[in-house]
């Protein structure tokens, strides 16, 4: 006989403490702890449990006393840490059982609930035997002016500062009458509750008071400041990414609007002259967010947690895309791109986001640097467990010297047009080593030049499909 | 000591090197200076305890050779672990000076210790109601009724907890302590003092040895977890288990502690004869009346008068004062 037995329920816990699913019982009672499903365990017991075992990396099997507000429940659980410690665990619950909870000492009750009214209070004042205003302190800003007030109105009772709900007697009441009480403040949104503890010893009249002000619901404004910080760690994007892009990019994006409707003269007729210069302003504007764009990237790549989520993809496929994009901006210069046939393929294992935009750049840059009426080339190559894409043009090409310098950071090979913020070639090598491959370029001065992404192939793609597939 | 030799009388070190060691040294002396004062302020109550208790005492000549052998047992069996990872088939014979030297690091471990000497103070329980009131050591007439209970979950756990508890008995006589027997926490800082002690060259077979034997661990098959899972499964019935002569030594501490909600060290402590008070507490706070827990006090010691107005205290009143006395649980 084993002493295994059936769960009543499971739960399963990820490397970051997270409760992501529970059967009931457990599952209500996380909810009645105030938690939510997935989310952290509120369950007190269950998370030092938790903690223990997944520190440990030791399973853990005890009984959890735990308590709903209404019950005590006594539950047999087992913490089964997975393999690796550091992360996450498997909660086996064997038994559980509900009683109803004790009766607890008055007194402790009381001094709990001072003690949770005087951690939510926004605003603390000691008052006198009248109730008379003699210190405040506040932290909360829609309080700030309540708070100046009472300060200059020392010596006065608390009820003059502020408006008590559904009351119109002549104030101040006995505390008792006043002690839980709502209000309203001139300032804030939010609603209050009154607590009013007496100071000075149970027995006789209370020789001074602390009044504590407490919202029905957290400040917005401290709520906005939080958040950012809170999210900091996890977040792979830094700076530039995270607080600057989103803010630049609204402005550029309608100085560029702007200046293409004055090019374009359509707010009414305008010398030739102002209309290139707004054309200035919008490629100038256009430049710009490119670059906001990417120095968020390089952020990325650059970021310790930065990494790719591999996918099986076709190169051909995402190669055709590429081109398609940039087809336009090509023709206009009367560039062709021969891209891959319908039908061709290139299994590979790579991100299909980050490949594209690889090829965007390679593609991108081939038409800057290629003289008009030329073509580019996009070709495929299937080396063992390699796939690679050939990106070729009919440009100037780049000396031995310069390709060495090609791909590091804000190198523009001496050139100092508006266009490319020198960060693309960089950015496209870090995304192709990510993902298990490189970026090279093969090329001789007035040759062109052949820029080379080679990814792992996808050989369970490719293998079947050449056998069924003669074509 | 923590003293270190290299660096003395070496002419090469240099001014900063020099003065980084005599504070290192300075560090050391405080260190032991205050270590010392602890000891000393100990020595008169213990002492006082040794002259003026009886033959079951806590410090007893028996318990502390059980205490000191189940640490030898533990750094031996660590040794043994650490010998596997190394790839050796054959268990080999640790040298005496490994195991003491490895067994007086876990001795700073309170918890350990506190574990161990609970242990062996169950165990010389379990002798006595065995010479006294002729409680089998492993079938108590609980254990005989659990494993024939009509539910198979609950026989099936008996079953398994007998056979844990038949292995206990073996392993005390011989003063040991199988690895697998310790609370999770104790096994997590045994095994932190057991890396600490690793030489740089040992490290990664140690690390090793650490891993296999976290990986082993199940705290639901060790004996206290099968106790505590079998009577947190009995519900109401659990009561049957705070009888001592019905229950035996070991399902009666499993479930005294889960009742009163105290540490089970800490309950196997008060069945000490100058702990009367917190077991009559603990009794209540369990949900006893007065008849129930006068018999279970006389169990334990025939020659003590009880306090006859212990009704007058309620169940919860006195698991609140049991919860503000200062020995607070540990887990």
């Amino acid at each position: 006989m084993t002493p295994e037995g059936k769960a009543l329920a499971t739960a399963e816990v990820d490397a970051n403490g997270i409760l992501l699913s529970a059967g009931e019982p457990l599952a209500g009672l996380q909810r009645r702890s105030g938690g939510e499903l997935p989310g952290e365990i509120a369950v007190p017991a269950l998370r030092d449990l938790v903690a223990k075992a997944r520190r440990f990396g030791i399973k853990l099997a005890r009984l959890m006393t735990a308590s709903d507000g209404e019950d005590v429940i006594k539950a047999w659980v087992e913490v089964v840490p997975t393999d690796e410690p550091g992360n996450g665990a498997t909660i086996k619950v064997l038994t559980w059982e509900t009683s109803p909870l004790p009766a607890e000492d008055v007194a402790e009750v009381d001094r709990r609930k001072a003690d949770i009214d005087r951690s939510l209070a926004e605003l603390n004042a000691e008052l006198d035997a009248a109730q008379a205003v003699l210190t405040v302190e506040s932290t909360a800003e829609d309080l700030t002016d309540l708070a100046r007030s009472m300060r200059t109105g020392v010596g006065r009772s608390w009820t003059d500062f502020v408006k008590i709900e559904g009351d119109s007697h002549q104030q101040p009441l006995h505390w008792r009458l006043l002690d839980g009480a709502r209000l309203k403040i001139a300032g804030s949104d939010r609603g209050w509750r009154v607590r009013l503890h007496p100071r000075g010893g149970n027995s006789g009249a209370p020789q001074g008071f602390e009044l504590l002000l407490i919202a029905d619901s957290p400040a917005t404004v401290t709520e906005r400041i939080v958040r950012p910080a809170r999210q900091m760690p996890s977040n792979a994007q830094g700076l530039v990414g995270r607080d600057v892009a989103p803010v630049l990019r609204q402005p550029i994006a309608r100085i560029i609007a702007n200046a293409e409707t004055i090019r374009t003269r359509l707010a009414g007729p305008l010398a030739d002259e102002y209309s290139q210069y707004a054309a200035d302003i919008a490629a100038a504007g256009q430049h710009l967010l490119a670059l906001v764009d990417d120095l968020a990237d390089l952020e990325i790549v650059e970021s310790d947690q930065f990494n790719t989520a591999p996918d099986r993809i076709d190169l051909a496929d995402v190669s055709r895309r590429a081109a398609g994009i940039l087809a336009v901006k090509a023709s206009e210069r009367g560039i062709t791109i021969d891209a891959p046939r319908d039908g061709e393929t290139m299994p590979a294992i790579a991100e299909f986001r980050r490949v594209l935009q690889i090829l965007l750049n390679l593609v991108g840059n081939a038409i800057r640097y290629s003289p008009d009426n030329s073509q580019i080339w996009i070709r495929l190559e299937g080396e063992g467990a390699r796939a690679r894409v050939i990106v070729a043009d009919q440009g100037p090409g780049i000396s031995a010297e310069q390709q060495t310098k090609v791909f590091t950071k804000f190198e523009r090979l001496g050139r100092s047009d508006a266009a490319g913020s020198g960060l693309g070639l960089y950015i496209s090598r870090r995304l192709a080593r990510a993902m298990g491959g490189d970026l090279t370029v093969e090329s001789a001065p007035g040759q062109g030049a052949r820029f080379t992404l080679d990814v792992p192939a996808d050989l369970l793609a490719s293998a079947p499909r050449t056998a069924q597939d003669p074509d | 000591m923590t003293l270190t030799k290299p660096g003395y009388g070496d002419a090469m070190i240099d001014n900063a090197a020099q003065s980084v060691t005599a504070q290192t040294v300075e560090d050391a002396l405080n260190e032991d200076l205050a270590h010392g004062d602890n000891f000393v302020m100990t020595v008169t109550p213990i002492l006082r305890h040794l002259v003026s208790s009886n033959e079951h005492s806590v410090f007893g000549d028996e318990i502390i050779a059980r205490v000191r052998g189940m640490l030898a047992h533990i750094a031996s069996q660590l040794l043994d672990a650490v010998v596997l990872a190394e790839g050796e088939t054959e268990r080999a014979v640790h040298p005496d000076t490994d195991i003491h030297a490895l067994a007086a690091q876990f001795a700073d471990d309170e918890q350990l210790l506190s574990h161990l000497h609970a242990i062996a103070m169950e165990w010389q329980l379990t002798e006595r109601l065995s010479a006294r009131l002729s409680v089998d050591p492993v079938l108590s007439p609980l254990m005989q009724a659990l494993i024939a209970a009509p539910e198979a979950g609950t026989a099936g756990l008996a079953m398994a907890l007998m056979a844990s508890q038949a292995r206990f008995t073996q392993s005390q006589r011989r003063m040991e302590l199988p690895l697998g027997e310790l609370p999770g926490d104790i096994l997590h800082s045994v095994l932190q003092a057991l890396d600490a002690s690793a030489s740089p060259e040992r490290a990664e077979h140690v690390r090793a040895a650490s891993h296999s034997i976290r990986s082993v661990h199940d705290e639901a098959r060790s004996r206290i977890g099968l106790m505590a899972r079998l009577i947190s499964g009995l519900g109401a019935g659990a009561t049957a288990a705070l009888g001592i002569s019905h229950a035996g030594a070991a399902l009666f501490l499993s479930a005294l502690a889960l009742a009163s909600g105290q540490d089970r060290e800490t309950v196997v402590l008060s069945t000490n004869e100058g702990q009367v008070a917190r077991l009559s507490l603990a009794l209540r706070a369990s949900g006893l009346r007065l008849v129930a827990i006068a018999e279970q006090v006389a169990a334990l010691h025939p020659d003590i008068a009880m306090p006859d107005d212990f009704d007058d205290i309620s169940p919860d009143r006195a698991a609140a004062m049991l919860a503000s006395s200062a020995v607070l649980p540990r887990r």
